[in-house]
């Protein structure tokens, strides 16, 4: 048996298992993509071809890059079955019929080497049906890994192994699972549905038979079991949409059909006549013709929702939700809410709790593995057991008995008690036997808030904080509403700079949060643009050079480890480290055009650098100006972390984490790495095109003004980037150094803050959201 | 004056840059490919030709160097045998036509070769390091986009977009149909790459329809008609002709396609530098002493379908014998190498479909016209 997985083989080139193989691809990795051949036409390869074709023109992506699409190797089950022998793991993604499972496994031994793993992602069929019939040492192979959709996506996987599974190649495609295509695995026990789906399903069922017996509105059934129940604001009806109403019937049989004769499920299965209608006449949701919800393009995409009783639409209605503690997160609060809020909250919130809570053992061996299932596989803030503890264990086991329903084994050990606590800095569980337990981190996943929980910070503000993270790395954590960047995270940035220089090796820049940072806090900006407090703005730019710049220069290693969202001085903090170590998802770009200013935090001489150095990158004083002007001028953000080095804010030997949970734990490695031997970067000097390159660009931006994709105002944004990229007046002959470019990027930045266009640009941004194309 | 005839004429494939069979093979190596197969089909002495001249509109990178030289090399031309880089833009290998002529003349040789070649997806048009003069930019039009020009030339002779699109449209019927009927294979040496053998040109779209253009976006101005299907494509490709005196090739028994019979350049203003063919042509029809009626063959490069639609309207031209086999639109328009291939073009033509003249005409960018006029051998 080899160590690692070095190839791949997924066969069924659907959703799911052409979005399997792009992850597998997207983490470099070789994969075999293949499907059945088609009945009619003459390629053989269409359907495994096709569905990489579709991928690379789809949103969201499934690849991170097109060299990744590369990697896949398509073909078909009848003529490259063969090709699984160079596989260390075949992983079956076909439809959910067992015949045809059972089928293809006969086949894939005869093909397949001892000890390549075989995995099934199916959603419904029990693991001991799947391998009825085969080998003991085909068994010994076989697990189920069961993704969510969109694979690159969705951080969950469930696996589940059987009583024959080796737990040597259970591991190996753990390991995989995890470091390489960056999924969270939660183990889940061989019954219907493992945790997410079951949960999932049931929920969902909860709150479509509650909104039609109480006759509410989509609309306010949506609010309530939406964000202020901790879910995303898609609700259920919304999520139903989404994932496409037809597929409702098809889960509801499996689970009816599999699931125990005493499961609660029974009870509230139901078909209602309207939803059958809508399947039948086509009204299956977003991919349909529309569904709870529909844009109605006859009335200029109006936004449009379902009446529940009479089945035709209306435009959709802001329902009057939750309010106060009820709409933040208080679900005891929401549960008790007057009429039809609390009614509903309750009726699906109560049940969908008590329903997990029951779960335990039978499904998962713990609350930790079933609130991973539910926060990772349907985006909840937090899981079942997480949500308990807010509301109550007592209070949910004392309203259940009140109804006369069940009331879970797990609730009567908790008692009063909650299931999480924070025992010496560690955050603990408590386990059936009524007992608390560590929450034990995989090897090589560390959390900030695991930190934060066990220690104070060494230095912190209002917009950042500093930590000591271990083996002498102390981390910078972004604190302010969308880690937006402030006076203050500047000036924590200059404390800490001497602070880790007398005592510790190194400093990583890193937050749990979804966003690394958004940039520059705009609020605070327009504040300072609107007295025209000019002098301050100034300071403020000034103040980011000096930080950044001292971060860039400071004795000891500086790597940035954003995730999410990096963008304007966001991304400047990246380009002024010595390495990044990025999650794979990773959206940075320097956006400032976008607001009617440029880069003003030093992000312009770094991307001339990057840009020169760059691999295969032309000589003569233009072709890195022009290749920055291009990213930068026209706002471009990278649509994943390989893009990102495409694009050159990566550079070649940055590093990518697939893991989020691995990120910090990753950058901590990476600047331990670099303290041995540590030497400050020298400043750069350039040489640049001065006036003849401004042109150049003009010229360029003109061509794209013509052809209507730049503003008139563009061009007066982009000429000012042109300027200082192009180094001002500077003669090519000349030198310009790193200082006397960030005086001109400066001076420049100050000429457009006072442009109104500028000013409404950002004004428009913050009110939107969105760029203002003046 | 001495008989200087064109004694010979090949051409690479020609393919779309960047995604075509030609992207991959560097411009030096594609040349050579080129001239190897001239050398083959004509027999000529390679020992007698006085010199290489090789057009190129963007000589740098593996353009550069004087690539002439380094092409006369990789073909293994005696090493006395001469290498000259010139660039008029999409003139240049038409010029080198003209820089032969006139060494015969003087009596500086009897053979030439001249070639001409752009790798347009491995240098980019306005080259790796565009450094345009900014005082120049104020004041001129120079610079200015050949798609907007383009536009200029529409507006200006109110060319409407329709009208156009139909020349694209016969354009590509014609080109398709000559290589259907396999009238490009005499001129064509095949090229080897590293992805096999490349024999067929790669540019042309056969079954391209009226409605297919229509649905296109203006390519260079939101508001404008020229679009990509109105436009000669961004193209990788070589071509070479054989120039020598008269005598030399009865001599030798080279096939004679042509006499060239006059040549000419002209300025014309940047702006709408589509329009340099009229002047050019009128100068070197008026040289040669006869009219555009005369002409049984014409080449007219199809830049833009714009300025070639303006150039055949002022010149009167007899569209049933321009661009025969097909123009630009469909062939692709690699800057260099479209002088020599229009005039070797011209010449076989000429020897195909009978005829006494020929006209072999193109714009250049910056606001040029360059013409050759050429005449039937008995």
């Amino acid at each position: 048996m080899s160590d690692s997985i070095k190839k791949v083989c997924v066969i069924g080139a659907g959703t799911m298992g052409a979005g399997i193989a792009a992850q597998v691809a997207n983490a470099g990795v070789p994969v075999v993509l293949l499907d059945i051949v088609p009945k009619d036409g003459t390629n053989r390869n269409a359907i495994a071809e096709g569905a990489v074709a579709k991928m690379l023109k789809i949103e969201p992506a499934p690849f991170m890059s097109k060299s990744a699409a590369k990697l896949v190797e398509t073909g078909n089950i009848e003529d490259h079955l063969d090709k699984v022998a160079e596989c260390d793991w075949v992983i079956e993604a076909v439809i959910e019929r067992l015949d045809i499972k059972q089928g293809l496994y006969a086949k894939l031994e005869a093909v397949k080497r001892d000890g390549t793993a075989v995995s099934s992602n199916t959603s419904t069929i029990p693991l001991a049906n799947l391998v009825e019939g085969r080998s003991e040492a085909f068994k010994r192979d076989f697990l189920i890994t069961h993704f969510f959709n969109p694979p690159r996506y969705m951080r969950l996987l469930e696996i589940v192994t059987g009583p024959d599974t080796d737990a040597g190649v259970a591991a190996k495609v753990e390991q995989f699972a995890d470091v390489a295509m960056g999924k969270t695995v939660v183990h889940a026990k061989d019954t219907p549905g493992f945790i997410a789906n079951r949960i999932g399903t049931y929920w969902i069922q909860l709150g479509i038979n509650a909104a039609f017996d109480m006759g509410l509105s989509v609309e306010l059934a949506d609010a309530i079991a939406g964000k202020a129940m901790g879910v995303p604001k898609t609700g259920i009806f919304g999520l139903v949409d989404l994932v496409g109403i037809d597929l409702m019937p098809h889960l509801q049989a499996s689970l009816t059909s599999t699931l125990p004769q005493d499961d609660p499920y029974h009870a509230i299965a139901r078909t209602m006549p309207l939803i059958e209608k809508m399947i039948a006449d086509g009204y299956t949701g977003r991919k349909g013709k529309g569904g709870f919800y529909r844009l109605n393009k006859q009335a200029g995409r109006r936004k449009e929702a379902i009446d529940l009783a009479t089945g035709e639409y209306h435009a959709a209605i802001k329902p009057q939700g939750p309010r106060g503690p009820a709409a933040k997160g208080d679900l005891r609060a929401l549960a008790e809410s007057k009429g039809d809020i609390g009614s509903y909250a309750w009726a699906v919130m109560g049940g969908t709790l008590a329903y997990a809570a029951a779960l335990v053992p039978s499904a998962a061996a713990d609350v930790v593995a079933i609130d991973d299932a539910m926060k990772l596989g349907y985006n909840w803030s937090a899981g079942p057991f997480e949500m308990i503890d807010k509301l109550g264990a007592k209070y949910l086991a004392e309203r259940l008995e009140a109804e006369g329903q069940p009331v879970p084994e797990m609730l009567k050990v908790a008692g009063e008690r909650t299931f999480y606590r924070i025992e010496n800095g560690k955050r603990q569980f408590l386990g059936l036997d009524g007992e608390y337990h560590d929450v034990v981190r995989a090897e090589g996943v560390l959390r900030l808030a695991d930190i934060k929980l066990a220690s104070k910070p060494l230095l912190k503000n209002a917009s950042a904080a500093l930590w000591d993270v271990g083996d002498g790395v102390v981390c910078l954590e972004f604190t302010g509403k969308m880690n937006a960047l402030d006076g203050d995270v500047m000036k924590l940035i200059v404390q800490a700079i001497p602070m880790v220089a007398a005592q510790y090796k190194a400093l990583v820049v890193y937050t749990d949060a979804d966003s690394f940072s958004a940039g520059a806090n705009l609020g605070l900006a327009l504040f300072g643009l609107n007295i025209a407090a000019w002098g301050e703005i100034e300071k403020l730019v000034a103040g980011g050079q000096m930080a950044y710049k001292g971060l860039k220069y400071a004795p000891f290693p500086v790597v940035s480890a954003p995730a999410g969202l990096a963008v304007g001085g966001g991304c400047e903090i990246l380009l002024h480290s010595d390495a990044i170590q990025a999650h794979a998802e990773l959206y940075t770009g320097l956006v400032e055009c976008g607001v009617g200013l440029i880069p003003g935090w030093g992000g312009n001489g770094e991307m001339l650098d990057r840009a020169r150095k760059a691999n295969r990158m032309p000589r003569g004083p233009m072709p890195a100006v022009a290749k920055v002007f291009e990213t930068v001028s026209t706002a471009t953000v990278s649509k994943s972390a390989a893009q990102a080095k495409e694009m050159l804010f990566l550079r070649p030997e940055d590093g990518i984490t697939m893991n989020r949970d691995r990120l910090l734990h990753d950058a901590k490695q990476k600047a331990l790495s670099l303290v041995e031997g540590y030497t400050p970067p020298e400043p750069p000097e350039f040489k640049l095109p001065g006036p003849s390159g401004r042109t150049a660009m003009g010229m360029a931006a003109e061509g794209f003004h013509k052809r209507g994709m730049a503003t008139d105002y563009d061009m007066v944004v982009s000429d000012a980037l042109a300027a200082v990229l192009s180094g001002g007046d500077a003669d090519v002959v000349d030198t310009v150094t790193e200082q006397e470019l960030l005086k001109l990027e400066r001076e420049t930045f100050m000429r457009l803050v006072h442009e109104p266009r500028s000013i409404a640009r950002v004004e428009h941004m913050l009110e939107t959201g969105k760029p203002l194309r003046n | 004056m001495q008989s200087v005839v064109i004694a010979g004429y090949a051409r690479s494939p020609f393919h779309l840059a960047n995604k075509g069979a030609l992207a991959r093979v560097r411009p030096d190596d594609l040349t050579a490919q080129v001239i190897r197969g001239l050398i083959g089909k004509t027999g000529v002495n390679p020992a007698e030709v006085e010199d290489l001249i090789v057009g190129c509109a963007f000589p740098e990178g593996e353009q550069g160097l004087n690539v002439a030289r380094l092409i006369g090399l990789l073909a293994d031309l005696p090493i006395s045998v001469g290498g000259m880089t010139v660039n008029r833009f999409c003139g240049s290998s038409m010029s080198a036509i003209h820089y032969a002529m006139g060494q015969i003349a003087v009596g500086a040789g009897e053979a030439f070769i001249c070639a001409g070649v752009e790798s347009m997806s491995r240098v980019p048009m306005m080259g790796f390091n565009p450094m345009p003069n900014p005082e120049l930019a104020k004041k001129s039009s120079v610079y200015m986009s050949m798609g907007e020009t383009a536009e200029n030339v529409a507006s200006e002779y109110q060319i409407s977009r329709a009208e156009q699109e139909a020349l694209a449209v016969e354009s590509q019927s014609r080109a398709a149909a000559a290589r259907e009927a396999g009238k490009f294979a005499d001129e064509i040496v095949p090229i080897e790459t590293k992805g096999g053998t490349v024999s067929e040109d790669g540019t042309i779209r056969p079954g391209t329809t009226a409605e297919d253009l229509a649905g296109l976006k203006p390519a260079f101005d939101a508001n404008g008609s020229v679009t990509a299907g109105t436009s000669s494509p961004l193209t990788d490709g070589a071509s070479a002709v054989l120039v020598t005196t008269e005598d030399y090739a009865r001599k030798n028994n080279l096939p004679i396609l042509a006499r060239i019979k006059a040549v000419s350049i002209s300025g014309c203003a940047p702006e709408t530098m589509g329009l340099g063919p009229i002047l050019s042509s009128q100068k070197a029809l008026a040289r040669a002493g006869i009219t555009a009626a005369d002409l049984d063959v014409v080449e007219l490069n199809e830049a833009f379908a714009s300025q070639a639609i303006a150039c055949v309207r002022d010149l009167g031209l007899d569209m049933a014998k321009t661009n025969i086999d097909g123009g630009a639109i469909a062939m692709g328009h690699p800057l260099g190498a479209t002088g020599a291939r229009i005039v070797g073009k011209a010449a076989s033509l000429l020897k195909r479909e009978g005829g006494k003249y020929a006209l072999a005409s193109q714009c250049i960018g910056g606001g040029q016209g360059i013409a050759t006029v050429l005449e039937a051998v008995e």
